[in-house]
């Protein structure tokens, strides 16, 4: 452009025919000029699209950069929600802990009150033990002592009762006879009383010895202490052979002997007075029983019948004390059995009984 | 005690060892009545009867033994199965007659005075007519036909 400039410059100062070669070699320099801002201009773009062509390269690349962040972005939130799900689980687990933490020391704490617990009852139960074996020697001395002492002031009243009825015989009516002998009889229940409640109070301290014991021979045995003592009672009594049971002898024959001696007491209005003592076994247990066919009982009753100091009778009706069929279920208790009771009011009584052990005798 | 040495049961003294006013008065009672004439001597407590069939403390000087020893157990001071030990201790009263007279029923009672050497255990029943039988039993046996042993 300066070069233009300057030949429009030199026209106006010359004029004439320099003027004309001034002036084309001045077009020819403009034309020059253009050529060479023509190269260049050719140049520029060219580098241009160098430019535009790198440009669009690098656009490539962005791109691919781009996705490969996109990518690692992809990735990363996967990596995220993966590292939130074992967060997660991680405080779940935490939580799992804490449960099982307080778990732990809610056992802890259950075991240590069961460790109180079972101190106290093993305290308990020693208290329990030494009071029962306190108990148990007290009961030894006061059966001893009731066995010693309580029957002699009976033995003087029952003597001097009968010295006065003999030797002042003269000086005493029928009414002062018959009250001596009330006072007698008074004395025998009470001497009963005492030896009963001491068998009752032996039952219970007295050492189990267990062997087999021949329950037939025991029963026929008892059974002729009581034709012995009641000769002119005509009682039926059928005892099945071969009854066997594993026992304490003594004790069973305190059980057998009060059962049986209930049913001679209670057949007593009898004409045909009947008593059976047998046994069945059923599933392997054998049940062992004494029937009657006497006076009976209510049902009503069953239970309370082996309550100590429990009678259905009156002692003008019948005599007794109410402590032998409480003996009896002692008995039978220690063996590991049980008692029961059937019957009817007129239609005879079944007292039966089992052993822990009960097996028949061999043949 | 005025007997001599060899004198047959039935003269001889019975010893009663018995703390019991009424006991004694009723044994006593039921030895008339079985007409058993025999002198009856009572010791209320078995010091007493120790002292004197070993004839010591106030009884030294001594006497013959008795035919019998009816012994209670419960006795104040030495109770009875006590002196029947150490009458058996003894080579004196070894082989003397001691009938275990009481009340009790317990059977510790009776096998301790089987095993101390008693030659019977007789419990006084609280029926007195009974009681009488039992001492006329007792009388019979161990003052008529029972042989005692030489030099008792």
């Amino acid at each position: 452009m300066s070069a233009a400039h300057a030949a429009s410059v030199s026209a106006v100062g010359d004029g004439g025919p320099v003027d004309a070669r001034s002036y084309a070699s001045a077009i020819l320099n403009i034309l020059e000029d253009a050529a060479v801002e023509k190269a260049r201009q050719a140049a520029t773009q060219y580098a241009i699209l160098n430019i535009l062509e790198d440009a669009a390269e690098e656009k490539v690349r962005l791109a691919g950069t781009q996705r490969a962040i996109l990518n690692i972005l992809e990735d990363a939130a996967e990596e995220k929600a993966r590292l939130a799900d074992t967060q997660h689980a991680v405080l779940n687990i935490l939580d799992d802990f804490d449960i099982e933490k307080k778990n732990v020391e809610d056992v802890n704490v259950e075991l240590r009150n069961e460790n109180a617990r079972r101190a106290r009852v093993e305290v308990a139960l020693r208290d329990a033990t030494s009071a029962a074996e306190a108990a148990s020697r007290e009961l030894e001395t006061f059966s001893y002592s009731v066995s010693h002492d309580l029957r002699s002031p009976l033995r003087a009243i029952d003597g001097f009762s009968q010295a006065l009825s003999e030797d002042s015989a003269d000086r005493l009516d029928g009414q002062g006879r018959a009250y001596l002998e009330r006072i007698r009889a008074g004395v025998q229940r009470m001497a009963q009383l005492i030896d009963d409640l001491l068998q009752l109070a032996g039952v219970t301290r007295a050492e189990m010895r267990y062997e087999t014991v021949d329950l037939s021979a025991l029963a026929r045995d008892v059974v002729g202490e009581l034709r012995q003592v009641e000769p002119g009672r005509g009682v039926e009594v059928l005892v099945a052979d071969g009854l066997a049971g594993e026992g304490d002898p003594r004790l069973l024959r305190v059980a057998i002997a009060n059962l049986l001696g209930n049913a001679w007491k209670f057949t007593r209005p009898r004409e045909a007075a009947r008593i059976e003592f047998g046994a069945t076994t059923q599933e392997g247990t054998t049940t062992y029983f004494v029937r009657d066919n006497g006076v009976g009982f209510d049902m009503t009753y069953a239970d309370k019948l082996f309550g100590a100091f429990q009678r259905l009778h009156s002692g003008a009706e019948f005599e007794g004390t109410g402590i032998g069929l409480a003996t009896v279920r002692r008995v039978i208790a220690r063996h590991g059995g049980r008692t029961w009771a059937a019957g009817g009011v007129g239609s005879g009584a079944t007292f039966s009984f089992t052993l822990a052990h009960g097996e028949e005798l061999p043949t | 005690m005025t007997l001599t040495l060899g004198s047959p049961a039935t003269k001889r003294d019975i010893l009663l060892v018995e703390d019991n006013p009424d006991d004694v008065v009723l044994t006593l009672r039921a030895l008339k009545k079985n007409n058993i004439v025999n002198e009856v001597v009572v010791a209320t407590d078995g010091a007493e009867a120790l002292d004197r069939l070993f004839a010591q403390g106030a009884y030294a000087g001594g006497t013959l033994l008795p035919a019998v020893v009816l012994l209670d157990l419960k006795l104040p001071k030495i109770d009875g199965l006590e002196v029947l030990r150490r009458l058996r201790a003894d080579p004196r009263t070894k082989r003397l007659p001691v009938v275990i007279l009481t009340s009790s029923r317990e059977e510790q009672d009776i096998l301790r005075g089987y095993n101390l050497g008693a030659n019977s255990y007789v419990r006084k029943p609280v029926d007195f007519t009974e009681f009488v039988d039992a001492v006329k039993n007792l009388g019979l046996y161990w003052l008529v036909l029972n042989e005692p042993p030489p030099g008792t």
